[in-house]
């Protein structure tokens, strides 16, 4: 949840609250209040009465019937005569006749509830005591009548609460937004940053604590990026001062066996073999050594651009190849040229640690095939709406391949097949799956290991999703037809 | 023939020396940069060798202030860097090879005899791999015979045309190394010739037809190598 959704419901919900309850108390003592309003106005209607009785003459026991509807009722009584009525009363008492001076209660009349007040005059009753005759005024309000007026009033009070309540949630949420507006500038900035990205956060807070953490953010990256330069600098160095060294050692190797030669030395090679071998095998580890250190994911992610993958694979094979003709195997490359989108570098380290491999692992006049593969609508699973196109490669060689079980092993650093028991004649370090497996990684892709079911051997399957844009000027699926007439072209020179 | 050779590395430098000498090159050794550039000023030298890790100057930059006086001296390459990256930046400012650390001797000097033929300073203009030879100057192309006595063999002269003389001539030059279709059409628009989309493959079907057998290897999918007879 975020902060700005967080503060503006909790404040809401916590107002609301509030006011309710405030509401509810109001409620209540204004109606208690206006209750006692409404008898008040009882008592002082009932005086009136009384008082309107005595000015006129109360001898003559005169009927008073009021026409007018008012939303007053009342009845006077003389002893056990009644002497004057409201038009909405009936002849009965509308409430017994009590002996005590004043008395409050709720009567059934008219098809009505009433409030009503039965009041006599204590005087009066002292006056004619025993005679029967005293003066008695009963006045009654509609208890609906009461209600809604006293509800009219608390509504008029109660109703701009709601209404502020209405206005102080817009507010709460308007200044909650502006509040937090510098903090979601600076998430904004952070989330567009890729990864490799350590430039300065170029973002102007005015206040304090954000400006804090804007500076020191810049700091971090500023110092990442300083690690990182010095990290790159140092593979680079190290390549070289590894490598000119390793140069002069190969250069007097080969002078020495010239040496050698010019000497009459029956049998240099016996001499000079061992030591180029070492030789060979010393660069072998120190550039995989360095190939691992160097493909790290910043830099992969930072130089990635759409690769000609049929070229990559001719370089790759034309590199290789003299080794592959030392151990005298074919190797076939059926390819269409496709566009990837990845690390040109990193991707000619891959499939040249992949191939070398099929290349050692093979024996002499066997065969390694490689192929690519364009997947239209790749089955992935993994989001089968978008339907990325993937593009297969696929090496397969007439090797022993490797167990199923150790499928998994193979991409720990420095493990080899058979562990100790590694043929030890076979220039390696183990970590040439281990860079193979990285790479595949960086780029998004799936490395499967299976049998050859062509020939036999180990058969590596490295999957790609094809994420190009398609404003791109190459097109993969236009690309596809000039390459059957490749394919025939090539069999029909394989037949000469 | 007369080499710059320009590397910072004593011990590189006079193992190089030494190989050099010894397969009849003359060999100056400069070990900076700005020293290199000083020699060149004089046109004394055929080709350069050229490191790019130099102390004081990029070799890159050397070499583009070679290539800025309009000098079109032959430049190899020799670095300790990252392969693809510098190897097109350096042939992009006009190198005419590239051996990325740690290499074979014999890589170089197969490269200087390419070089060497091209300028016209070798001894003999004749390219021998396996039972063909190969005239770059006077364009011919001999067959050496089986049957013939060793020390008399039988030297048949096979003729071709221009354009699959041109075609041999690549793989030749390049024995060793795999020259894909694309690789030897370039090079046949080069000598700004008409190339029609199957030319390639007829020129190397009528070249097998007349060569040896398995003398051009067919890389599927790949390209075209010569190999070398030793391997």
């Amino acid at each position: 949840m975020s902060i700005r959704r967080y503060l503006v419901l909790t404040l809401v919900a916590v107002l609301t609250l509030i006011t309710f309850i405030a509401a509810i108390q109001g409620y209540k003592a204004s109606m208690s209040r206006a209750e006692k309003l409404f008898e008040q106005q009882l008592v002082d209607f009932a005086h009136i009465v009384k008082g309107l009785h005595q000015t006129f003459d109360t001898k003559d026991q005169q009927f008073v019937a009021l026409n007018e509807q008012t939303s007053f009722a009342f009845q006077v009584w003389q002893g056990e005569r009644l002497v004057s009525q409201s038009a909405n009363t009936p002849t009965k008492p509308i409430m017994s006749l009590h002996k005590s001076p004043t008395h409050f209660g709720e009567v059934n009349f008219s098809g009505q509830r009433w409030r009503a007040i039965y009041y006599t005059d204590n005087n009066q009753l002292n006056a004619f005591k025993g005679k029967g005759n005293s003066l008695v005024i009963i006045v009654a309000q509609p208890l609906k009548k009461q209600f809604l007026l006293a509800q009219e009033v608390i509504l008029a009070a109660v109703t701009p609460m709601i209404i502020a309540i209405v206005l102080l949630s817009l507010l709460i949420y308007g200044i909650i937004t502006q509040g937090l507006k510098p903090l979601h500038k600076l998430t904004s900035a952070l989330a567009k940053k890729r990864s490799n990205d350590f430039t300065p956060l170029e973002l102007n807070v005015d206040n304090s604590e954000l400006s804090r953490v804007v500076t020191t953010l810049n700091q971090l990256l500023a110092r990442l990026n300083l690690a990182f330069e010095r990290e790159r600098h140092f593979a680079a160095d190290a390549a070289h001062e590894l490598k000119t060294p390793l140069s002069v050692l190969k250069i007097n190797v080969h002078n020495l066996s010239q040496e050698l030669n010019e000497q009459g030395h029956n049998h240099p090679e016996n001499l000079i073999k061992p030591l180029t071998v070492s030789v060979d095998r010393m660069g072998h580890v120190i550039d995989q050594i360095l190939h691992l250190n160097r493909t790290n994911p910043e830099q992969i992610n930072q130089s990635k651009q759409p690769i000609k993958l049929q070229t990559l694979l001719q370089a790759v094979i034309g590199d290789l190849y003299q080794d592959i003709a030392n151990k005298q195997q074919t190797i076939t490359l059926t390819s269409e040229e496709l566009l990837l989108m990845g690390d040109e570098l990193s991707l000619h380290l891959m499939l040249s640690n992949l191939i070398s491999n099929a290349n050692k692992y093979t024996p002499q006049q066997g065969e390694i095939k490689v192929s690519t593969k364009y997947i239209p609508n790749g089955n992935n699973q993994r989001d089968s709406q978008n339907k990325t196109a993937q593009i297969a490669i696929i090496i397969e060689d007439s090797g022993t391949g490797i167990a199923e079980e150790e499928y998994n092993r193979v991409y720990d650093r420095f493990y080899r097949v058979g562990g100790d028991q590694h043929d030890s004649s076979v220039l390696g370090c183990g970590l040439g799956l281990t860079i193979v497996k990285h790479i595949v990684d960086i780029h998004g892709g799936n490395i499967v290991l299976s049998r050859s079911t062509l020939l036999g051997g180990l058969r590596v399957e490295v999957l790609f999703e094809q994420n190009l844009d398609q404003n791109l000027p190459l097109d993969n699926s236009k690309l596809n037809s000039p390459v059957s007439c490749e394919e025939k072209t090539d069999n029909k020179d394989e037949r000469d | 023939m007369r080499i710059l050779l320009v590397e910072d590395d004593q011990g590189l430098a006079e193992a190089l020396q030494q190989s050099l000498i010894r397969e009849g090159f003359v060999v100056d050794h400069v070990s900076r940069g700005k020293l290199a550039l000083t020699a060149l000023a004089v046109p004394s030298h055929d080709m350069v060798i050229l490191d790019l890790g130099l102390p004081d100057l990029d070799g890159l930059l050397v070499l583009k202030e070679i290539r800025a006086k309009k000098n079109d001296l032959p430049v190899i390459i020799l670095t300790a860097r990252d392969s693809i990256d510098s190897k097109v930046k350096g042939l992009d400012y006009g190198a005419d090879d590239y051996l990325a650390k740690p290499f074979d001797m014999q890589e170089l000097l197969a490269r200087l005899r390419v070089i060497e033929r091209r300028l016209g300073t070798a001894t003999s203009s004749l390219i021998t791999i396996d039972r063909v030879s190969l005239d770059t100057k006077a364009h011919k192309v001999y067959l050496l015979e089986c049957e013939g006595a060793i020390e008399q063999p039988d030297i048949n002269e096979v003729h071709f045309s221009k354009k699959e003389f041109m075609v041999l001539k690549v793989l030749m030059e390049n024995a060793g190394r795999i020259q894909s279709r694309e690789q030897i059409e370039s090079k046949l628009y080069q000598w700004g010739e008409e190339v029609l989309s199957n030319a390639v493959e007829v020129h190397i079907h009528k070249l097998r037809k007349n060569l040896p057998d398995k003398f051009i290897q067919n890389v599927r999918g790949v390209g075209y190598i010569i190999n070398h007879p030793q391997h």
